[in-house]
Order: structure tokens, then sequence, then C-alpha cells
């Protein structure tokens, strides 16, 4: 925990450490002109990177002689190259005719820690010897080789993040206006949708504020208030929030559609519970583990284990989502085999509702789970993941809510109330259209509590309706 | 209904703890190497420094040893070998990446840090390990009662010959 180590310690660190570099340099004759140019002349005004620098090189001597003083050395066949310092960064013991690679160290601001660092070692079991200057010599170049690129990258995320931030917020407050106000949609499909979007507007809120005024303002990192630490906190225990009711979606659908035969009417309580309570589990363990083992200012450092904490469970979570995705699916298709459809017909509807459940239940993070390693393909992925993770809810909003066919049906039925309550001129049409809607709406209102109804169809009694109430070219599971 | 709730329930459990357990003896490794290089620089550490004196095998060798500097031959082994040795802390989960733009965005814009790297560094002429001969003579510290003394001790006394010589053997 350097960061929590007080000043004064620093100081004797820095102020033995100097001195005993200072002994060796004075105590070496005939060492190089080159060796006079340490860190300290360089980098004299810059207090991180120094520091950094620094203590990278402490904890280099340290291990150097650690491993000396222990004589841990396996006995390898064949020349070695010894384990060294190299100005910036520590290399292990290589073998003959390797190279050796590290991430880059993150001293510099260009220095992008992405890309890697080689040093190779020769046959003969030396550090390679730069031809030019005769001096060993570690490739750094590549450090600094894309760091416009990857700073444009960076910014252009950051502004994708915003603007699908911002637009989610509209479009998820609108939808749940419309939840709220139109006390006929309710039932439980849509109080559990109503607790998601209010999980994804919290969400976007605190990602909003975390990256505009924490991860962008240096002052509020460096002076390290605790405020920061709880919204960090609390951040992350959103995030979870949105993950856990993605899974509560899941859940329900599932429970609905294949284990309905069981069901009485769902408790939505363990639905509260799993999707606000459990969250805080993660959230409370990382906080106290961060506060331990890794107390970075304002926990923003993503270059700690400690992480996995959080999106363990989320991945677990997002994998049991995926699993009742594939058994929804799969007795989707049985289901519609029975009324022997067209094949083409039956796997587009099929496709047609896995796309739509895809962002609701979150399977796009399982389908791409992990960072490909290739600098392009890296970026490539990144804007891939950004836009999925910061357009969720706006795609969320829009299908459950704006091409819900219900509330289509039930908004225009109050603007055709609205138009006849303020006299303007009606067509018959328009009048026996807005009939109709009323007429369809209701079906569909009271479908929403038929649990019996759905058990009747998944027995499979009435499979054309089922076909119709979930295959529905609009929306199925809305 | 409920069992399949409170078996989701229990298996989040166990995801939760799983991995806690692994990052965490992994950060406390960490951490509590870094804490004990705070105390490492007390006395007991000092005796050891006394011990190893900063003379590693590496520059042994390099002052014994004809060095060849044919480097450009042995260029050629370069992509088919090569090992990571750094085990990058962090999470490369899907779901992680909005903690990475985070930190992105907070280090490309921490005006603490050196803009730019320096290029001499990472010239033909920077970076690497230079040689440095063994001294002569090489000043070590001493704890003496309370107090550190220096003193200047012969290079090529027996112990450090036989120190030498078992080095040398083993590379």
């Amino acid at each position: 925990m350097p960061k929590k180590m007080k000043a004064s310690d620093w100081t004797i660190c820095l102020f033995l450490l100097g001195s005993v570099t200072e002994f060796i340099v004075l105590a070496s004759p005939e060492v190089n002109e080159s060796q006079q140019q340490h860190p300290q002349n360089v980098y004299h005004d810059i207090g991180v990177t120094r520091n950094k620098i620094v203590t990278a090189q402490f904890e280099c001597y340290q291990k150097i002689m650690k491993d000396n003083n222990q004589e841990v050395i396996p006995s390898r066949a064949g020349p070695v190259c010894n384990r060294t310092w190299d100005g910036w960064l520590c290399w292990d013991d290589t073998e003959a005719g390797i190279t050796s690679e590290q991430h880059c160290p993150d001293y510099f601001q260009d220095f992008d820690p992405t890309e890697m660092v080689s040093k190779i070692c020769t046959e003969s079991g030396q550090w390679f010897l730069h031809p030019a200057s005769n001096r060993t010599w570690t490739n750094f170049t590549r450090c600094n080789l894309h760091t416009t690129e990857g700073r444009r990258t960076a910014m252009n995320l950051f502004y994708l993040a915003l603007i699908g931030h911002g637009l989610s917020l509209t479009s998820l407050c609108v939808s749940l206006g419309i939840f709220f106000h139109f006390k006929s949609l309710s039932c439980q499909r849509i109080t559990l949708h109503k607790n998601l979007f209010f999980s994804f507007v919290l969400n976007s809120i605190i990602t909003i504020i975390w990256l505009t005024a924490v991860a962008n303002n240096q002052e509020l990192v460096q002076r390290n208030p605790v405020s920061c630490k709880v919204s960090q906190f609390i951040h992350l225990y959103i995030f979870g929030c949105n993950y856990f009711w993605m899974l509560c979606e899941g859940i329900y659908l599932h429970t609905l559609i294949v284990v309905a035969v069981f069901a009485e009417k769902q408790h939505l309580m363990w639905y509260y519970l799993l999707g606000w309570g459990f969250p805080l589990i993660p959230a409370i363990i990382h906080a106290v583990a961060r506060s331990y083992y890794y107390n970075d200012n304002c926990w923003i450092s993503s270059n700690t284990s400690l992480l996995y904490i959080i999106h363990g469970p989320i991945c677990a979570a997002l994998l049991v989502n995926l699993f009742f995705l594939l058994n929804i699916v799969r007795v989707l298709i049985t289901k519609l085999k029975v009324t022997h459809q067209a094949e083409s017909s039956l796997y587009m509807k099929a496709v047609r509702a896995t796309l739509i459940l895809v962002p609701l239940l979150g399977i796009q993070y399982v389908l791409l789970p992990y960072k490909p390693g290739g600098r392009v393909s890296a970026e490539i992925y990144d804007y891939i993941m950004h836009i999925l993770m910061h357009y969720q809810g706006l795609l969320v909003a829009t299908i459950f809510c704006f091409f819900n066919g219900e509330v289509q049906a039930v908004l225009r039925r109050h603007w055709n109330q609205y138009r006849i309550q303020f006299g303007s001129t009606i067509t018959q049409s328009d009048a026996l259209r807005s009939a109709s809607y009323t007429a369809s709406s209701i079906t569909e209102v009271q479908g929403c509590y038929s649990i019996d109804g759905h058990t009747e169809h998944l027995n499979g009694k009435n499979c054309n309706d089922i076909d119709s109430a979930i295959l529905k070219p609009e929306n199925p599971f809305a | 209904m409920q069992l399949i709730l409170q078996s989701i329930f229990c298996c989040c459990l166990l995801a939760t703890v799983a991995p806690s357990v692994d990052s965490a003896k992994h950060d406390l490794k960490r951490s509590v190497r870094l804490q004990r290089s705070k105390r490492d620089l007390s006395l007991a550490a000092l005796r050891t420094l006394d011990n190893s004196q900063f003379i590693r095998e590496d520059d042994v060798k390099d002052n014994l040893r004809p060095h060849s500097s044919t480097g450009i031959s042995m260029r050629t082994k370069r992509s088919k070998n090569s090992i990571n040795q750094s085990r990058r802390a962090g999470c490369s989960l899907g779901t992680c990446t909005v903690h990475v733009l985070a930190h992105r965005i907070h280090d490309l814009n921490n005006k603490l840090k050196i803009g730019n790297a320096p290029v001499d560094k990472i010239n033909p002429f920077g970076y690497g390990r230079r040689r440095r001969s063994v001294p002569e003579k090489v000043m070590t510290l001493r704890q003496e009662g309370k107090g550190l003394r220096t003193a200047w001790r012969s290079s090529n006394s027996q112990s450090r010959l036989h120190r030498l010589e078992a080095l040398l053997r083993r590379t």
C-alpha cells in the first residue's frame, strides 16, 4: 500500500535508497559516464514519475537480493541471462535464445501500458547488445509508437459513453414515465421492467458522474476525499444491480415459459432481494478488500484483480442468463414445431426472439467475454463493447417500451381519447380503429395476469396462442 | 420456484467468494511486500545488503567472460520463442471495460506524470543494463551498537572469492 505510507516513511525510504545507490556509484571507480545520469536528475520536478521509477527499482533490487539469498535457482540446462534492472523495468532470469516480454510501464503519459517491452536473451546467455551502441539494450520503442492513436481512441470512447448514457437516460426516463402513468399496464412483468429500467437509469447517472467528475478531474483524485471512494462504491453496487436485474428478468421469463407448470403467482420479494440486495455483498467485500490491499486514490485503478469480486458474480449471472436463453429458445422451437409451421418462418421467429432477448438478458457480454490480444482487434473489441454497454439502456427502452404492442396501444387509445375530449373532428374510420385498439389492449392487459393461460399454452393445449402471444413480430416478451 | 432462486443465490455467493479469495492472495502478496519494504530499510535489511553488496552474477560474469557482440545474428529467434514475464493484474472481462476506460481517461490527463518519455532513454544509447565491473573495494554499511558505520572492505578477501566461484559455477 504505497499510498498509505506516511510522508515521513517515504522520505526515509527515498533517502536510504538514494544513499545506497550513491554508495554503489561512489564505490565503483570504473563506472561508466552514463551511469551518472541517474533518474534523479532527469525527473527532478515531477513527483509521480520519479516515485514510480524509484519504487520499481527498489522492489527490483529487493527481489534480486531475496532470490540470491534464498538460492532458489532451479538447475537449468544451458546458459541463462541473469535477472537485472534495466533502468525502468525488472527482468527475471531468462533462458538463452528467448525473448522476454513485459507490459510497458506507466511512468509517462505517452506510454501505453497495453503495449509490450521486449528484451532479448541471446544464445550465449547474454542480454542483447544494440549494434549501434554496443550496449545492453531493452526495446521500449513500441511503448509510445501508437500513443496519439490510443489517446484519440480513448477520447472517442469517452464521448461515445457520455452520448450513449445521455440517450439511454432520456429514453429510459420517458419509458419509466409511461409505465408509471398508465396504471393499466402494470403487471408483474412490467414491474420487473420498471426495476430493470430504474437500475439502468441509476447506472447511467452514476457512470456519467464517475467519468466526468472523477476520472476527468485530477485535483479531486489527488485530494482523494472519502466521498469519491463512496461514489466508486455506489458505482460498483449500481453496476452489479443492473446485471442482477437482467438475471431477474431471465429467471422470471424462464419460470414463466419453461417451469410454469409448477408456478403459482411468483413472489416478487425474491426478485427484489436478488436485484437490489445481493449486489451489496460483492460491493462491500470489494470495498473492504480494496481498503486493505489496494487502497489507491479514489479506487480508480483498474489494474487490480480485486475487481473480479464485482465482476465474478456478474459473469456468473450472465452465464445463468445464457442458459435461460438457450432453454427458452429450445422450448419455443419444440412448441412451434408442433404447429407444423414452415421451417423457415419457424427459425426466423426463433432468431427474432433470441435477438430481442439478448440485450434484455445481457448475453452480449458472455458472447464476447475476453479482450483479444492484438492492437487493432483490441481496439475494435473496445468499440463494440462500449457501444453495447453504453447503449444497452437505449436499446432495452426502445424494444421493451416503445416497440411494445401494449404500450403503443395504450398510447394510441389515450391520444384518441384526448382528441375526442377536445372535440377535434374524428372520421368514422378513426373511431373504429380506436375502438378496436381498446379491445385489443384490454385483452393484452388481461393476458398479463393470466398465468394459468400461460401454463395452458405451454402444456401444449393451445399452441397457436403461444405463438401469437410470444412471437408477435413487434414484441414477444415485452 | 423458490428452490431455483435459492440455488442461484448460493451459486452467486460461491462466485463472489471464489475470485475474491484468489485475487486477495495475489494482492496481499503485493501489499505485504510493499509494507515490508518500509521495514526492510531498517538495520536488519542493511545487514542483508552487507552480505550481497549489490553484486550479482551478472556483474561478475560480465567482467570475467569475454563477450561476443554478435547480437544481430541472434535476432532470428525473436519471434519464435518469447515468454511473457509480467503477470498483469487487472480485469480483462468484457464488463470491466468501463473501469478500464475511466482509468485510462484519468491516466491520460494526469498532469503529475511526465508527458513524454525521454527519447534518449529509448534510443540505442538508452536503457538497458550497463556493464559495471566489480570494484576493488566496496563500501559497506555495518551495524555497530546502535549506529551505522561505513567501512571499506577489500573485495578480494577469501570469503568473497568463494562466493564468486560459486556464482561462476552456477552460470
